[in-house]
């Protein structure tokens, strides 16, 4: 099998012109403008061959200094008789809905559903709201400003220096990765009193 | 039901006969090899309070406290400041086995031991977890030898005879192969 | 004509004979299978699938998570009494490597009360056979 085939990109490329192929590592990303994604699909499934959904899946798309802002989303597909797969990209904004793929491969219901949920994307048609986190659960925990709370309230015990004890610790130089300045979280509460 | 080997004692007997668990050889497997990752014990004469597997612990389950001391010791031109360690507890309860605060540290304080026996009992059975120094201090007599050198390597340089070779080091009680053919005074 | 040795099932409910019912929640559940169900002519015989009803100890074994965390309890309080619960592994007794996590309870001990804590990421299967013979201990002195 080849994951994210060169010559299936390349082939996509011919059908949907708006495309662009990048390659690296022996492994081929086809960029879909966001507007042709659900065209590039129909496209892969009924062109291509690759009526095999493998996984639709969600990042960061990685801006340094702008984190959070746009997500990139991923959808390989296979060719069942050759074993090729075929990868494509395209990015989506803080307030653009992601097209659903659904109709094309009903599997991709789970995924969209769980990138949705991870990430904080808006999905196309309305579906539950929780597929994997409690009811409960407030934020996006796969973004990458969510904060680990836990990180936050538990002291880190390499935070003292040699000599110092937790009965007295000195200002704070070091802190973990995860962990962010005291400035974050709710306050509490001023006693009026 | 089938007759089983292990002693289960009649009603009129109070005194239990403690089940019998089969031991490793009688399951057929062999003793445990010496560089299991049983417990972490602390050779506490070596930890000058470096923090340093406190700090690389991804789990955060070493807890240090010290305290700095100001010694004089004979003949020194001056006082020096010396850390002492108040606390140094780690928390199995926490700890994920992984190791790095043993290949951390650069005085070798911890050591791994082959010692699995250990659960935490009772009302506040995960809380017994939590071994202290006194605990660690214990699970030094557990912590085997080192392995044997490497038969076919090459023998150390305290051992080897005559001057080292081509540019080597010395040792505390023998001068290095350029000892006293370079510039540097002293050397 | 008597027996001298035979298996009795007695009222005192698990001083002699215990019946372990294994939560393989993650990692933990392997090493707790390779100790009750492992090498050995003692291996213990497996009870049927109704098995809360009839257990007496219950052994979680492996992360707990969040929405994990009610399907634990319900087993538990499913359970006859006396019952014991045998906590396995460092998710289960603190939450172990994934204290952090948004979605992991930092120990099932937040929840039930916890007889014997195994460490370990994961335990040996002695070192659970070492706790199932300290709960022994505990239970019948």
């Amino acid at each position: 099998m080849t994951a994210a085939s060169g010559e299936l990109a390349a082939r996509m490329v011919d059908l949907l012109p708006s495309c662009a192929t990048r390659s690296a590592f022996a492994q081929s990303i086809v960029a879909v403008p966001l507007a042709d994604w659900v065209t590039a699909a129909r496209l892969a499934r009924d062109e291509l061959g690759c009526t095999l959904f493998d996984w639709l899946g969600a990042e960061d798309a990685g801006r340094p200094g702008a984190v959070g802002e746009r997500h990139t989303v991923l959808l390989h597909v296979v060719d069942p008789s050759t074993r090729d797969g075929l990868l494509l990209r395209t990015e989506i904004g803080a307030d653009e809905e992601l097209p659903s793929v659904v109709p094309v491969w009903a599997g991709a219901s789970w995924h969209e559903r769980e990138a949705a949920e991870m990430f904080g994307l808006a999905l196309a048609g309305s579906r539950p709201a929780h597929l994997l986190l409690s009811e409960t659960f407030s934020g996006h925990p796969l973004r990458k400003d969510f904060v680990l709370a836990s990180r936050v309230v538990r002291p880190w015990p390499g935070a003292l220096e040699p000599g110092e004890s937790t009965a007295a610790p000195s200002r704070r130089r070091l802190a973990p990765p995860g962990v962010p300045d005291p400035s974050w979280g709710p306050r509490r509460e001023e006693d009026p009193s | 039901m089938t007759e089983s080997t292990s002693p289960t004692t009649p009603a009129t007997e109070q005194s239990a006969t403690p089940l019998v668990f089969p031991s490793a050889a009688d399951r057929g497997v062999e003793p445990l090899p010496p560089r299991t990752r049983g417990v972490i014990a602390l050779l506490e004469a070596n930890c000058t309070v470096c923090m340093i597997c406190a700090r690389e612990c991804p789990d955060w389950c070493i807890h240090i406290d010290s305290h700095t001391e100001t010694v004089q010791p004979e003949g020194a031109a001056r006082a020096r400041q010396q850390n002492v360690l108040d606390r140094f507890a780690i928390d199995y309860g926490q700890c994920l086995y992984c190791g790095i605060c043993v290949e951390v540290c650069p005085f070798d304080a911890l050591h791994w031991a082959p010692e699995h026996d250990y659960p935490g009992t009772g009302e506040h059975a995960v809380a017994e977890l939590v071994h202290e120094r006194a605990d660690l201090g214990k699970w030094v007599e557990q912590v085997p030898p080192p392995p044997p050198l490497d038969a076919a390597a090459e023998a150390a340089p305290e051992a080897a005879p005559g001057r080292p070779g081509r540019g080597a080091p010395g040792t505390a009680t023998r001068p290095g192969a350029l000892s006293g053919r370079t510039r540097r005074p002293g050397g | 004509m008597t027996t001298t040795t035979s298996t009795v099932r007695l009222n005192w409910g698990t001083r002699y004979e215990v019946t372990v019912l294994d939560l393989g929640l993650a990692c933990c559940g392997v090493e707790v299978m390779a100790a009750l169900h492992g090498p050995g002519a003692t291996a213990p015989e497996p009870v049927s699938a109704d098995a809360p009803e009839v257990a007496h100890v219950l052994v979680v074994s492996g992360t707990v998570t969040d929405v994990m965390l009610p399907a634990v309890v319900a087993s538990y309080e499913a359970m006859p009494s006396p019952k014991y619960v045998l906590s396995v592994g460092a998710c289960s007794n603190t939450g172990g490597p994934y204290w952090d996590s948004y979605c992991v309870t930092k120990g099932i001990d937040q929840m039930l009360p916890v007889d014997v804590a195994v460490p370990g990421c994961p335990p040996r299967p002695e070192a659970l056979l070492d706790g199932l013979r300290a709960l022994h201990r505990q239970v019948t002195s």
